[in-house]
């Protein structure tokens, strides 16, 4: 088994707050679920899906579709828009590489947008959109902004109306770019048992049945509840969205809605 | 427990796995391309697989082609949201319009079942109005049949699946459920919750066509929410577990991994076979006495288009110019409510209580036709990206609000989009990897079909607050694909006839969600496996007059109610008999 490979976080990112202390939050396993873990579990999995969900915690895959620049550029864009600061270095959920490897063969989600390249051009075009934005900005690349200048770039992004106005989002709608950025980003990092943890979801549940339906409650197994308050790092913009009435509703949905 | 439960994991050998106890006996019957068969049917999906079993039944020689594989879900299906994207059709088309739909995981299949493997198993009729709205509304067009021609397919395929509900459902012509309802899950709870608040009438447990009690080789549902990634218990009804060893057992073949790449058109005006890609990428034609496209919505306009001839240059059967012409697609917007307690929305089959309440056309809302609103419970990705368009949630706000995932429930809207000419199927400029052009959808809203969402999305929102929650925020979605080539008398305005056979072609039939000619607020998948099951009444009355004859003949065929598949025996009790020491696997003995 090869040991994988984690980016060191960037020396200058901040972390979650304690709102009563003022302290940085930093824990083995964030959310609510104390001691949790869907892994614990895996004796209760079927074969296929226990050998699939270890493979993808202990088998990181390489960068083969990013060049290095681009990947350092990606790897901090993937830290703003799912953030794992406040998780310990072992166990930070390795987004980039799993992008990576979508993107290196060429898996796609079943359509394209008439208005849209590729996704393997669209991640080019949006990083280097995304890059000369800053330069022009700020003079500088991406990756060097402090935190709080990159989460306010991408932050206009998410706004549909980036701070420079660059010629690519002529050819890359701003809002489709954006959303396919942070599906993928969502993709890898709720796929990962360390986000079931997280969120207290049950994970892979056959041939074992649940028998606890409804109010709520705890299967056996599965862990009570435990809330704590928390604050996004200061030098974040992305802990803030308007009412749900007020936002633009984006013109099309990103497809599975795990649904009807 | 060093070994997982059922014991480790064994090769298949000379089986197809069906869940922990059904199997199907492999190799199958295999006929030769040169052999002149009875029917190819393309596409072993909803309808497919009801075809392909009642015509071998029936003694036809047929086979199925299937662009996916014949799945052995025991070794290519998984428990896990991430890891179930090879069930869903994810070859690349070209969506826009005004309204872009997304197609995918949200809508399309792959494989044998198709999208009966990973739907949510949803099983509403449509209501008897649905095959007049023009009649009753002026708006889109009447069906060419009646409610009460597809009455007894409906109670067929209630059975055969079978479908969990309760004794009395209220709403269209009512009646009730061969097997009980299903308990109810956090959000069945919160519909049932709102809505009894509200004073709307609620069927809660089903009707969904998911084992409420063991059936034959089938275990009963397990609550583990898994539906849309495909049901390895079993429980869900799929025609790859419903009719496909049914169909097998009694001499059809299957060929999987093929995919059809042209239909040919003969000098004598009749279809010849079609042309296709097997598994290794060769070339090859199977010759056939009819051929039936059942490639559903999105691929069955496509592969007519790609199959045009002398004679036939805007595509095979399309004189009417309607083949891909009037897609539809269900409003599906998910309404998503935070409650203070927890919920656990992942447990539970996702469909298990709905209200038909708000379907038929009311005029005092402004607008033709109507609405359903049922359960949804989205995993923990799918529910992510709900979160990223209803909140524009990104960075720490999509962490926070997915720490909450166990406080929200989803409600779903079904609302019926009409039939337009301009939401249509053609061919783009890209390729497949085949060579063959992929298909172009242009989907666009119209007035009525907005107003209708406007004021369905309030109605479930108004249910999700009485519910209790403190939040409700809702995200715009398209649920389900029909039309496309849509059925009608008029050979001018319609592809197919009433029992799905083309205007132009005597021996080329389409039977699919594609014949639809609208839709209603129904799930359409009961309806597409109903009139399959009526098609091959219709076939098999006609008997080989189809392959010889030009003549066409409308007449109602009995219903051959034994045609089904034997699945009776046993009901009630699953029949693990003996454990094979040796190999630690599960044998089953009938």
């Amino acid at each position: 088994v090869k040991k994988p490979q984690f980016t060191p976080l960037p020396p200058d990112i901040d972390r979650p707050v304690d709102p009563r202390t003022g302290a940085p939050i930093v824990q083995r396993q964030p959310g609510y679920y104390p001691g949790y873990s869907t892994l614990s579990q895996q004796a209760f999995w079927d074969a296929k899906t226990r050998a699939l969900v270890l493979d993808r915690v202990k088998h990181v895959p390489p960068i083969r579709f990013f060049s290095a620049a681009e990947a350092l550029l990606m790897e901090t864009v993937c830290e703003h828009i799912v953030p794992q600061s406040d998780r310990d270095s072992e166990r930070r959920i390795p987004i980039i590489n799993f992008i990576d490897q979508r993107l290196f063969e060429n898996r796609q989600d079943g359509y394209r947008y008439e208005n849209m390249p590729s996704d393997q051009e669209a991640h080019r075009l949006g990083l280097r959109a995304i890059d000369e934005s800053a330069r022009r900005l700020h003079g500088v690349g991406f990756t060097e902004l402090k935190p709080l200048e990159r989460d306010r770039l991408l932050k206009s992004l998410h706004d549909q109306e980036p701070v420079v106005d660059h010629e690519i989002w002529k050819r890359l709608p701003v809002h489709r770019y954006w959303m396919l950025l942070v599906r993928d980003c969502v993709d890898v990092y709720y796929a990962h048992p360390w986000a079931w943890d997280e969120i207290g979801y049950g994970g892979p549940a056959y041939p074992r049945a649940y028998m606890r339906l409804e109010r709520g409650e705890a299967e056996p197994w599965e862990v009570d509840e435990h809330r704590y308050e928390w604050q996004a790092p200061p030098s974040s913009v992305s802990d803030e969205h308007g009412e749900a009435e007020e936002m633009v509703q984006h013109d099309a949905t990103p497809g599975q809605g795990g649904t009807h | 427990l060093k070994t997982p439960l059922l014991g480790k994991f064994e090769p298949a050998n000379g089986s197809h796995r069906l869940g922990p106890i059904q199997r199907v006996k492999t190799p199958m019957r295999r006929f030769r391309d040169s052999d002149l068969v009875d029917y190819v049917i393309v596409g072993v999906g909803s309808a497919g697989g009801v075809l392909l079993q009642r015509l071998a039944r029936a003694g036809f020689d047929v086979v199925g082609f299937e662009a996916g594989p014949f799945w052995d879900t025991e070794r290519d299906w998984v428990s896990d949201e991430a890891g179930s994207h090879n069930l869903y059709w994810e070859d690349l088309r070209i969506t826009g319009g005004a309204d872009p739909l997304t197609f995918g995981a949200n809508n399309s299949g792959r494989g044998v079942g198709g999208g009966s493997v990973h739907w949510a198993a949803f099983t509403p009729r449509f209501h008897p109005s649905d095959f007049r709205i023009y009649s009753e509304d002026g708006v889109g067009v009447d069906w060419p049949m009646t409610y009460d021609e597809l009455k007894p397919y409906y109670e067929l395929l209630e059975l055969e699946m079978p479908v969990s509900g309760p004794a009395y459902f209220p709403w269209g012509d009512p009646h009730g459920y061969p097997y009980g309802p299903h308990p109810m899950g956090g959000v069945g709870d919160v519909l049932i919750r709102g809505c009894t608040k509200l004073g709307i009438r609620v069927s809660a447990g089903g009707p969904v066509a998911i084992l409420a009690g063991s059936h034959g080789d089938r275990p009963h549902c397990i609550y583990r929410g898994f539906c849309i990634q495909g049901c390895k218990v079993g429980a869900k009804a799929s025609t790859l577990v419903t009719h496909v060893p049914d169909a097998i057992a009694n001499g059809a073949e299957i060929r999987d991994n093929s995919m059809v790449a042209r239909v040919e058109l003969g000098k004598d005006g009749r279809v010849s076979g079609v042309l296709y890609f097997d598994r290794n990428g060769q070339q090859r034609f199977q010759r056939a006495k009819a051929v039936i496209v059942s490639g559903y919505a999105i691929e069955t306009p496509r592969l007519l288009l790609n199959s045009a001839c002398p004679g036939f240059e805007k595509g095979l059967a399309n004189s009417s110019d309607c083949v891909g012409r009037f897609l539809m697609a269900q409003a599906g917007n998910i309404v998503l409510g935070r409650f203070e307690e927890l919920v656990r929305m992942y447990k539970a089959p996702p469909a298990h209580a709905l209200t038909e309440e708000f379907y038929e056309t009311d005029p005092k809302r402004g607008f033709a036709r109507g609405f359903a609103i049922q359960t949804v419970g989205p995993l923990p990705i799918a529910f992510a990206k709900q979160m990223m368009v209803a909140k524009g949630a990104w960075g720490w706000g999509m962490r926070r609000v997915m720490m909450d995932y166990n406080h929200w429930a989803a409600l779903g809207l079904l609302g019926e989009i009409l039939p337009w000419a301009d939401n249509r199927v053609t061919l783009a400029e890209e390729k497949d990897r085949f060579g063959l052009p992929v298909a172009k959808v242009s989907f666009s809203l119209h007035d009525n079909d907005k107003k209708l969402i406007d004021f369905g999305r309030k109605k479930v929102m108004e249910v999700m607050w009485a519910a209790g929650a403190q939040e409700v925020v809702q995200e715009a979605r398209y649920a389900h694909l029909v039309g496309a080539a849509r059925m009608g008398s008029d050979p001018g305005t319609s592809v197919v006839d009433k029992y799905g056979r083309t205007h132009d072609i005597p021996n080329l039939f389409i039977c699919d969600g594609s014949i639809l000619p609208t839709q209603g607020s129904a799930n359409p998948g009961l309806t597409i496996q109903a009139l399959a099951a009526r098609t091959a009444d219709y076939l098999i009355s006609q008997g080989d007059t189809i392959f010889t004859s030009n003549k066409r003949d409308l007449e109602r065929p009995p219903v051959r109610r034994n045609l089904a598949p034997p699945d009776n025996w046993g009901k009630g009790v699953p029949r693990f008999t003996t454990r094979n020491p040796k190999k630690n696997a599960v044998v089953v003995n009938r």
